[in-house]
């Protein structure tokens, strides 16, 4: 389609962040045959492949989808189930399988070891951190801490979600992270929010011995549901509403979802039978459906979509029925820092405001953030120079449906593309490995044939 | 397969697509000038405002227009909220599947078929807007069209 395919093809990449994203998108790339290909890969971490979501130790910390969906490659869903088997770190009637996030990230960094072995002088690993992207005659150049650059002729943007805390009024802070120091184990806690990432810091302070009480809020207090083995529903774009106003979609798939369940299914095949239609979906939606979905629907169906391992499930449950856990629908409308924080919360229901008086507060809100404040040098320094912008939702950055880059002005970007979360905006469900591995084989397919 | 539901949506929509950004028209008037039953049309622009399609204001200024830009409304959109799934025949459909008296689904080659034909008709129908449906010119137009081309 574009003009690059007729001239030549670009054959040196670099790729900006070595987490899931960016090993993903190397593995597809250097499937190529284009002996002169060249990927580098930069990341800042000491290791590769693990970014947020992998980098936890913690074997309480699963993966929130089954290992068969789990492979990096788009064309051998299969994979990393065999690479369980094969290390027998699974069997084949324990599926399906949670498999713990650390395992998942010695997967990625041994695929990466195989590749470098393989791959000599077709891919390049550097740990370092970026610092910006600027285009340059044929192509860009990418500013390295270190104070040296790399040229390639484009540069794709694979940064996932932001390391800072983006709720809590400067005072929240990330789960793990240094400002993250030891706690009384009584402390009386509070997190904001209470889907997965909740759930991730619930099992950290239990990990800790943590026995205080855990205030969680969020608009609507809701809890993820848990997996249960299944089979998805079979649909065909035919049968699927496109381009209506939000409303209209959402008496369609209940009234579908309904249905299925007077002939005995449960609701969650409906709601993965709907998944790989989700992009075009979201695509087709006039903004103001978009916008009334992020408003909304979208707490409603994370929480039916974006589901946890049933284990996981009844350790949370159980701590809410004990009162470990308090789960709060309503809104954080002040914070008084002193000896303790006193955070001011006004229900969802009643209007009353309730203060609750916690020793940390740690932020769980979940990935969405503006991206123009973002803690990342390299998307930060493209927004200030006008190089990109956020999309019109505000939930990542403004990409095409072929994953450039749309500048300030709108004009689309040749040389400077972005995958994975980042991407949300254009691709809507784009943080888990099932859709990031689809984007990708489709990326590298469009610049590499 | 395409009811008359579903036709007269589309040519009452392209009436709308015709008029001035954000002018409205009479129910009254899109039938008679594409021959249209006027109760049948008055359910059929409702559902097409709830749809989101159509936007529509009651009194006697009252009437329908576009709700959005007639390049953004595919036609694929507008016959599946009219007709249901996009389908050939009645069986041909995974979630309003109706079963044929005389077959059985799982070994008939026909069905099979239409299952794929169903995938090109929403390839043909998302792809084309409203507005290209309006500017599509008559058969006359047409063949003079193809006659400068050759």
């Amino acid at each position: 389609m574009t003009g690059r395919a007729n001239s030549t093809l670009p054959n040196s990449i670099i790729i900006v962040g070595g987490g899931a994203s960016g090993v993903v998108l190397a593995a597809h790339l250097l499937k190529a045959p284009n002996p002169d290909l060249r990927v580098t890969l930069i990341e800042k971490r000491p290791h590769f492949g693990q970014g947020i979501a992998y980098s936890t130790l913690l074997s309480a910390h699963v993966l929130n989808v089954s290992a068969a969906g789990m492979s990096a490659y788009a064309d051998d869903p299969g994979n990393f189930w065999r690479w369980l088997l094969e290390r027998g770190l699974a069997t084949p009637e324990q599926a399906p399988v949670y498999a713990p996030r650390s395992v998942y990230a010695r997967y990625l960094k041994e695929l990466l070891d195989e590749l470098e072995a393989r791959e000599t002088g077709r891919l390049r690993l550097i740990r370092e951190e970026s610092l910006s992207i600027a285009p340059t005659g044929s192509g860009v150049e990418v500013a390295l801490a270190n104070g040296t650059s790399v040229v390639a002729h484009l540069a794709v943007l694979a940064t996932g979600h932001d390391e800072e805390p983006g709720a809590g009024h400067g005072h929240a802070i990330r789960m793990g992270s240094e400002a993250d120091t030891v706690l009384d184990p009584e402390d009386r806690v509070l997190v904001l929010g209470t889907g997965l990432s909740m759930v991730d810091s619930f099992l950290s302070l239990e990990q800790r011995g943590h026995r205080g009480e855990i205030i969680a809020v969020s608009r609507r207090g809701l809890l993820p549901s848990p997996h249960r083995k299944g089979n998805p529903i079979k649909l065909d774009v035919a049968d699927i509403p496109l381009g209506t106003q939000l409303s209209y979609f959402v008496g369609w798939f209940r009234g579908l979802i309904r249905e299925h369940q007077k002939a005995g299914i449960d609701w969650r095949d409906v709601v993965d039978g709907l998944r790989p239609f989700n992009q075009k979906i979201w695509q087709n939606w006039p903004s103001s459906a978009k916008r009334r979905f992020v408003e909304h629907t979208k707490a409603w169906w994370d929480i039916h979509r974006h589901r946890m391992a049933p284990e996981v499930y009844g350790r949370v449950t159980e701590a809410v029925q004990s009162g470990r856990i308090r789960l709060v629908a309503g809104r954080v409308v002040g914070i008084t820092a002193g000896d303790e924080f006193s955070v001011q919360v006004q229900s969802r229901h009643t209007q009353n405001i309730e203060t609750f008086n916690v020793a940390r507060i740690y932020d769980c809100t979940g990935i969405a953030r503006d991206i123009s404040t973002t803690s990342n040098s390299v998307v930060r320094s493209l927004v200030d120079r006008g190089l990109a912008r956020p999309d019109p939702l505000r939930l990542g950055l403004d990409v095409s449906d072929n994953c450039e880059v749309i500048a300030g002005d709108g004009t689309v970007s040749a040389n400077i593309l972005a995958v994975g979360p980042l991407t949300r905006g254009t691709f809507f469900e784009i943080d888990a490995i099932p859709d990031i591995r689809m984007q990708c084989a489709r990326l590298g397919k469009r610049l590499l044939g | 397969m395409l009811t008359k539901k579903g036709k007269y949506g589309l040519k009452a929509l392209v009436h709308l697509a015709r008029l001035p950004v954000g002018q409205l028209a009479f129910v009254g008037d899109i039938a008679t000038g594409n021959n249209i039953p006027k109760k049948f049309l008055d359910a059929i622009l409702g559902e097409l405002r709830n749809a989101g399609f159509v936007q529509s204001r009651k009194g006697k200024e009252g009437g329908y227009r576009l709700a959005r830009p007639a390049d953004e409304i595919k036609i694929g959109h507008v016959v599946r909220v009219l007709d249901g799934p996009l389908a050939p025949i009645p069986c041909a459909s995974r979630t309003r599947y109706q079963r044929c008296d005389d077959c059985n689904e799982a070994t008939c080659q026909v069905r099979h078929l239409m299952l794929e034909v169903r995938q090109a008709i929403a390839e043909v129908l998302d792809q084309r807007s409203l507005a290209e449906m309006r500017d599509i010119a008559g058969d006359d137009d047409l063949s003079a069209a193809l006659k400068i081309q050759a």
